[in-house]
C-alpha cells in the first residue's frame, strides 16, 4: 500500500473550498435579490414567540451529562485501538486477539460501572 | 396581468432587442473572443492523443466531433473533475436534490399536503423551484446583541464540512475524489466537526430556543457516536483496511450485512441521530422549543443549513451501502458496448453517440448500483420520518449509551466467533479474499 501523502487530502480540500464558493456565493446572492424593508427594533429582536424577551440569550442551565462525556472520552481512545486491531486482524496471530478481549473486559467492567453512577442521583 | 404602457410603441421594442443583440455581439467579438484566444495561444494546454491541444485541433474538433472524447477523457481523470463534477460536488448536490423532491413527494401522500404533489406539470417538480425561490428571496435576519461573524460563517462551514465528507464516498472502483488509506476514520473525523459548528451557531444566535437547541444537538451526537464508529468495525475486520474502496471490494462474494446485520441496524440509527432526522429531531423539535437551533436562521441561511444536511444524508447513505450492501457490486445490466459495431464504423457521429472510449460498462454498472442503493437507503431514511413520532431526550440517551452500544459488541463477537470457527475468513470455509 502506497505511504500517506498530503496531496491524497488535497481533494476534501478541493471540495471544502466548493462549499465555501457556493455558500458565499448564494448568500450574496440572496443579499442582492432579497427585498430589505424599512428597520424596525422589533424585527431584530431575538424570537420568543412573540413576547419580548427577557433575560440573557446565552444563560447557564444544567444538563447533567458530565458522566456520560467523560464516559465519552475514555471511549473515543479504546476505539483508535480497537480500528488499529481490526486493521492488522488478517496479518497477526489468532493469540494477539486474547489482549485485546481482556482490554475490552476492562472497558466493559468500567463503562458497567460508569453507567451504573451515571443513573445514580446527587452525586453529580 | 399587468396593462400596457400607453406610450408602448412596438418599433421601440424590437429597436431595444436589436440594440441589445447588437451590443451582446459587440461584447462577445471585443472581449470573448481574444480572451479564448489568449487562453489557447498561451497557456500550456494538455496533451491529447499524441497531439498538443492547439486552437487548430480545436477547430478540427467542430468539424468531426467524435475528435473531442479523448479531450473529454483527458478532462474526466482529472483531479478537479472528480473534485467539482462527478463523484464530488455536483453528483451530490444533484442526489441532494433530487432527495429533497422525494421527501417532499413522499410526506405529501403521507400527510396529504397539496404543493409537492401539484404545483407545476410533471409530478409537482415545481415545488423545488418555488422553495429555491422563496429562500433566495427572503431577508436574512441577524437578531440583535448576535455574533455576527459566526451567525454569518457557521452556515457556510456546514456546507463545507457536508461537501468534505462527500470527497471520500466512492462510488464506483476508483471513482473518489480522494482516496485516502484512513477513508473510514477520516469520515468520522470530519463529521466530529457537526456538533462543534451548531453548538458555535446557537450560541452566536443569542437566543434561547437556539442555545437549547444546540446543547441538544451536542448530547444527541456524543451519545450516538460511539455505537456509530463500533458498528463499522466488523467490516474493517473483513476487508483489513481503512480504504472505502478496499472495503466496498472485500464485499465480492457476500454483502457484509447477511453477517452483521445488527451492526448494519445499529448504524442506520446512529446516522439518523447524526443527522438529527425523526425521530431523532430533538435539536429541531418544533412543537418544543419552535425551531430548535434553526429558530434565527432565516432565508438563504437556512438553506445553506438544509443543502448541508442533504449532503450529509447522501455521504451517510452512501457509508452504509459501502460499509453493509456491497457497495457497487450488483449484476451487470449494461451491454459491453453502447450501439454494437460503432467503433469500427466510419462515420464519426456514430461513434460519438456511442461514446467510444469513455463508455466503460463495469464502471457505469457500478454506478448504476450503487446510485440505486443510496436511493433505497435515504428512502428508507424518508419513510422512518414520515411514519415516526419523536422520542424523549432521556430515551434518546439511554438508548445511545446502554443499548446500542452492547448490541454493535454483539455483533463483533459473533463474526470473531465465525472467523475463528473456520466458516469466515482467510482460510475459512467461505474465503473473504
Amino acid at each position: 500500500m502506497a505511504g500517506e501523502t498530503a496531496s491524497q487530502f488535497l481533494p476534501i480540500l478541493y471540495l471544502f473550498g466548493f462549499g465555501v464558493v457556493a455558500g458565499i456565493s448564494s448568500v450574496m446572492l440572496s443579499r442582492l435579490l432579497s427585498q430589505r424593508r424599512r428597520y424596525n427594533p422589533i424585527k431584530f429582536l431575538p424570537m420568543e414567540c412573540g413576547q419580548i424577551p427577557t433575560g440573557e440569550g446565552r444563560s447557564h442551565f444544567m444538563m447533567q451529562y458530565y458522566s456520560y462525556i467523560l464516559m465519552f472520552v475514555v471511549f473515543d481512545v479504546m476505539l483508535i485501538f480497537l480500528y488499529a486491531w481490526a486493521v492488522t486482524f488478517t496479518s497477526v496471530p489468532k493469540e494477539a486477539t486474547l489482549p485485546m478481549m481482556g482490554f475490552l473486559g476492562i472497558m466493559f467492567a468500567a463503562m458497567g460501572y460508569a453507567l451504573f453512577l451515571a443513573g445514580r442521583k446527587g452525586i453529580w | 396581468m399587468g396593462a400596457l404602457n400607453p406610450d408602448f410603441r412596438f418599433g421601440n421594442f424590437v429597436g431595444s432587442i436589436v440594440q441589445l443583440v447588437l451590443f451582446i455581439l459587440a461584447f462577445v467579438t471585443l472581449l470573448v473572443l481574444p480572451i479564448i484566444f489568449f487562453v489557447l495561444f498561451f497557456v500550456p494546454l494538455p496533451v491529447v492523443d499524441g497531439q498538443v491541444l492547439t486552437p487548430y485541433l480545436f477547430f478540427s474538433m467542430m468539424v468531426d466531433p467524435s475528435r473531442t472524447i479523448p479531450v473529454i477523457q483527458f478532462l474526466i481523470h482529472t483531479d478537479l473533475f472528480r473534485a467539482a463534477v462527478f463523484p464530488g460536488f455536483a453528483f451530490a448536490a444533484l442526489i441532494a436534490a433530487s432527495t429533497i423532491f422525494l421527501e417532499r413527494k413522499l410526506l405529501a401522500k403521507m400527510q396529504l399536503r397539496v404543493g409537492p404533489l401539484y404545483a407545476g406539470k410533471i409530478e409537482g417538480i415545481f415545488q423545488l423551484l418555488a422553495d429555491g425561490l422563496k429562500l433566495i428571496s427572503k431577508e436574512i435576519i441577524v437578531p440583535s446583541g448576535a455574533d455576527k461573524v459566526i451567525f454569518w460563517l457557521a452556515p457556510i462551514m456546514f456546507v463545507s464540512t457536508s461537501a468534505a465528507v462527500v470527497a471520500l464516498i466512492p462510488v464506483a472502483p476508483g471513482w473518489v475524489a480522494a482516496d485516502v488509506d484512513v477513508g473510514l476514520i477520516a469520515v468520522f473525523a470530519i463529521l466530529g466537526f457537526f456538533p462543534l459548528i451548531i453548538l458555535l451557531f446557537s450560541w452566536a444566535s443569542n437566543s434561547k430556543y437556539p442555545f437549547i437547541g444546540g446543547l441538544r444537538a451536542l448530547h444527541q451526537m456524543v451519545a450516538f457516536e460511539i455505537p456509530f464508529l463500533l458498528s463499522a468495525l466488523p467490516a474493517v475486520i473483513f476487508a483489513g483496511s481503512l480504504n472505502l474502496s478496499n472495503i466496498a471490494l472485500s464485499q465480492n462474494l457476500f454483502w457484509n450485512i447477511l453477517v452483521m446485520p445488527v451492526n448494519a441496524f445499529v448504524f442506520f440509527i446512529s446516522s439518523l441521530a447524526e443527522l438529527e432526522r425523526v425521530p431523532f429531531d430533538l435539536p429541531e423539535a418544533e412543537s418544543e422549543i419552535v425551531a430548535g437551533w434553526l429558530t434565527e436562521t432565516s432565508g438563504m441561511i437556512f438553506g445553506l443549513i438544509q443543502l448541508g444536511n442533504y449532503l450529509k444524508l447522501y455521504a451517510l447513505a452512501g457509508l452504509f451501502v459501502l460499509l453493509f450492501l456491497g457497495g457497487w457490486y450488483g449484476p451487470q445490466i449494461f451491454p459491453p458496448e453502447l450501439i454494437p459495431g460503432a467503433s469500427t464504423s466510419d462515420v464519426s457521429l456514430l461513434r460519438l453517440v456511442a461514446l467510444e472510449g469513455l463508455y466503460n460498462p463495469v464502471t457505469i454498472n457500478s454506478i448504476f448500483w450503487f446510485t440505486v442503493k443510496t436511493f433505497v437507503v435515504i428512502l428508507l431514511m424518508l419513510i422512518t420520518r414520515g411514519i415516526n413520532p419523536r422520542i424523549r431526550i432521556d430515551i434518546l440517551l439511554h438508548t445511545g449509551w446502554y443499548k446500542m452500544i452492547v448490541l454493535t459488541f454483539i455483533n463483533l463477537f459473533v463474526v470473531l466467533t465465525l472467523i475463528y470457527g473456520g466458516i469466515l475468513g482467510p482460510g475459512g470455509l467461505i474465503s473473504v479474499k
